[in-house]
């Protein structure tokens, strides 16, 4: 009892700056601004009172259409996105896991890193040029095809698309890099046995991989989905959230509010709701998705 | 009594000697010598010609004048978290449209209280000089004086005199009926990308300010009405909406996701044959590395409409920050004074900037090297202060308008919904800055 009292006090120097730091990054202003959802509080109005409104702003998102928009719209991109990453990440990782060619595997695993280590205001500018009506590389692309040039960046539907490939450039290779990781905890013996028995790659997937896979899935579902909620800086230099509402994702409106407005009252809320949505997605996808390989 | 006479003659000497030429800048400044000033700029001629005679000014006086630039999107956001966060930004840029949110929030001081101090008041500052719209519009807030105005803007009309000439038109259109009506069908062939006209339309101020307000006031509509309630329902707002709309055939597509420089580009490459621009862009269309249509480019006055020539107004003037220390504000105020002096209007608009005092214009020389100098002048005789409301609810009123404006455009609301749709929101605004309670003023 003694011993562990004593080493209880060892581990507190240890903790301490670990917490210490935490606290002052990551709890303080989460819980400062769960504080500011609760008031009405502008900064470009220093002389207004900081006034208590309990769930007003909360009650006005309610019945805000253009932040439900917003919401829809980045679900939708969500849902646009991941089966594309997911599904040509599983194949460029399939591909990788297949025996020979090791130089090549490991080129290719080391490209994959390279749109992941791109900044998303590169990855914005980047669109930005390539989806360009009148010099864009994609427009050259399906010129070359007979398709007459698409006004990409000026179209609600085409924007909303152009954004969607840059998203799936950037992040499929970090989905390809996860499964693989998945598929090499796969005991050599299972796979080979199971080689025997079936020449057909999908039953193999399905029986003998997959479950390595879901830990990767779950985690992958998590962090894009995190990401897509917070994805601000590859709109705001490719599209700025247009035309029009186009490409307004639920963190450009936010940063909107905050930022241009100055409403922090109003943005906290947005946050914390972001925030929320979040949790529940994650704790969902751990509970439908999630399995321990036995 | 003759000794008498001799010093008093010699003090009327002094005196007289003190009042002639006494007050030079280098003796005001020196007692803020090796003082550092900071200051926020855009990006754009104006401010590129200041920073081109800034070396002037520092060795005259021995201040520092450290500059930060930034993106005009950005340049609000920066100075107000400065204001919030203590920061050290010493000479505020305020655009027309913040001089209300800066002033009521306290963060500018009143000039007056240098302008009226000797030491640091030249005495040819001449107020009288500036152009009163420019004066009135970008530096007043309440009669009171926060800034002197220092990159001046007015919309014109910049066009492609061969394409209109080919086109069978020996002038520029002279209203917005035209526009529409005649240069419209006869200068665009969307078949091999030619539009007779882009109006800069993309999200943000852009939108609200270049497009949405740009087609209501010469259509005899406004924002609000008299007390302060939506006047975008009224038939003059809807008609001036509806304009751009119809106009729209006759620019490119995409234009919702035109900024300022797609817009000259696009005058520049000769795709469009005119577009109405802030008359600061002429450097840019003028400068051969960016612009094919030099030998064809032209400038007019805003066509006008139903209600008369009222073209866009913008602009921005120079503050003192209130937070500065006593010796900060003073060399602040020295620079802002220098920099807007009537002494420097030459050496300003010929470095590329848009100078605000009406007697360099007067100039032939000028007149005649400048196309733009004219138009923008007429332009600054008569228009409207509140061409965007200056009040401080205007940043958070213009995004209302600069997203429904644009879904306006693009067809997924129609004007009559998006029109209630902004007023509504913006009433709610105004309601809960209290407008609407009979004791604050209803000051735009």
């Amino acid at each position: 009892m003694s011993a562990g009292r004593g080493q209880g006090r060892l581990a507190l120097p240890f903790l301490a700056p670990a917490v210490v730091v935490l606290l002052a990054i990551g709890i303080v202003p989460l819980g400062y601004a769960f504080y500011n959802s609760f008031t009405r509080f502008n900064l470009a109005r220093p002389n207004d009172p900081q006034l208590f409104i309990w769930f007003d702003n909360y009650l006005t998102l309610l019945g805000d259409s253009s932040f439900h928009d917003a919401l829809l719209r980045t679900l939708l991109f969500l849902v646009m996105v991941l089966p594309f990453q997911l599904a040509l990440g599983l194949g460029i990782a399939l591909m990788l896991h297949r025996p020979g060619l090791r130089l090549l595997r490991t080129l290719t695993r080391l490209s994959l890193v390279i749109p992941m280590a791109t900044t998303y205001v590169v990855v914005g500018l980047i669109g930005r040029l390539m989806f360009n009506t009148e010099f864009g590389v994609v427009n050259d692309l399906i010129g070359a095809l007979g398709i007459r040039p698409v006004e990409w960046l000026g179209d609600p539907v085409f924007a909303f698309i152009a954004l969607g490939v840059m998203d799936v450039w950037q992040w499929t290779p970090f989905c390809a890099l996860v499964f693989v990781a998945g598929l090499t905890m796969v005991p050599y013996e299972i796979e080979e046995a199971a080689r025997l028995e079936t020449k057909r790659w999908w039953r193999i997937l399905a029986h003998v991989q997959l479950p390595y896979l879901l830990p990767g899935l779950t985690a992958l579902l998590i962090l894009r989905t995190a990401d897509v909620l917070k994805m601000f800086d590859a709109i705001q230099t490719m599209t700025r959230g247009g035309p029009g509402t186009a490409t307004e994702l639920i963190s450009v409106y936010i940063q909107r509010h905050g930022f241009k407005i100055l409403d922090q009252g109003m943005a906290s809320a947005q946050a914390i709701v972001l925030l929320i949505l979040t949790i529940v997605l994650a704790r969902l996808y751990i509970r439908l998705v999630y399995r321990e390989v036995a | 009594m003759r000794k008498l006479l001799l010093a008093s003659a010699a003090l009327a000497a002094i005196t007289a000697g003190r009042e002639a030429g006494a007050w030079t800048l280098e003796e005001a400044a020196a007692p803020y010598s090796g003082t550092t000033i900071n200051a926020l700029f855009l990006d754009r001629p104006g401010y590129r010609a200041a920073m081109a005679l800034l070396p002037e000014f520092e060795e005259a006086t021995g201040i520092n004048v450290e500059i930060e630039i930034l993106p005009y999107e950005n340049s609000r956001e920066y100075q107000v978290l400065e204001f919030t966060g203590g920061g050290d930004l010493d000479v505020v840029l305020i655009d027309l449209v913040w001089i209300g949110e800066f002033a009521d929030a306290g963060w500018v001081v009143p000039l007056e209280q240098f302008y009226e101090d000797e030491a640091l008041a030249d005495p040819e500052l001449n107020l009288e000089g500036f152009f009163p719209l420019l004066l009135d519009a970008f530096g007043t807030w309440d009669g009171v004086i926060y800034g002197f105005p220092f990159d001046n803007y007015s919309g014109v009309l910049f066009y492609n005199r061969c394409m209109l000439e080919e086109a069978g038109f020996d002038a520029p259109p002279a209203t917005w009926d035209e526009v529409l009506n005649t240069y419209g069908p006869a200068l665009t062939d969307a078949a091999s990308d030619r539009y007779a006209f882009a109006l800069q339309s993309m999200r943000g101020e852009t939108q609200s300010a270049d497009s949405f307000m740009r087609m209501l006031w010469p259509f005899g509509g406004s924002l609000l009405d008299e007390n302060f309630r939506s006047n975008l329902l009224s038939p003059e707002s809807q008609a001036g909406l509806q304009f751009r709309q119809d106009l729209m055939a006759y620019m490119p597509p995409g234009i919702v996701s035109y900024d300022h420089a797609e817009a000259v580009n696009a005058l520049a490459q000769g795709q469009v044959a005119m577009i109405t621009e802030w008359s600061s862009f002429y450097g840019t269309l003028v400068d051969p590395s960016a612009s094919t249509i030099i030998d064809c480019l032209a400038v007019a006055p805003e066509p006008s409409g139903p209600a008369g020539r009222l073209p866009a107004l913008g602009g921005f003037s120079l503050g003192v920050n209130s937070q500065s220390s006593e010796e900060e504000q003073a060399a602040a105020y020295l620079f802002i004074q220098w920099a807007t002096s009537e002494a420097i209007a030459r050496d300003y608009v010929e470095a590329g900037g848009v100078s605000g005092r009406m007697a360099i214009y007067q100039e032939q020389d000028i007149r005649d090297k400048y196309a733009y100098v004219d138009p923008m002048v007429e332009s600054w005789q008569a228009g409207v202060p509140e061409f965007r409301p200056r009040f401080p609810e205007w940043p958070a009123i213009s995004e209302i308008v600069s997203e429904f404006g644009t879904r306006m455009m693009l067809g997924e609301v129609s004007i009559e919904e998006g029109a209630r749709e902004i007023g509504t929101r913006m009433e709610a605004i105004l309601e809960q800055a209290g407008y609407y309670g009979g004791d604050k003023p209803l000051l735009q």
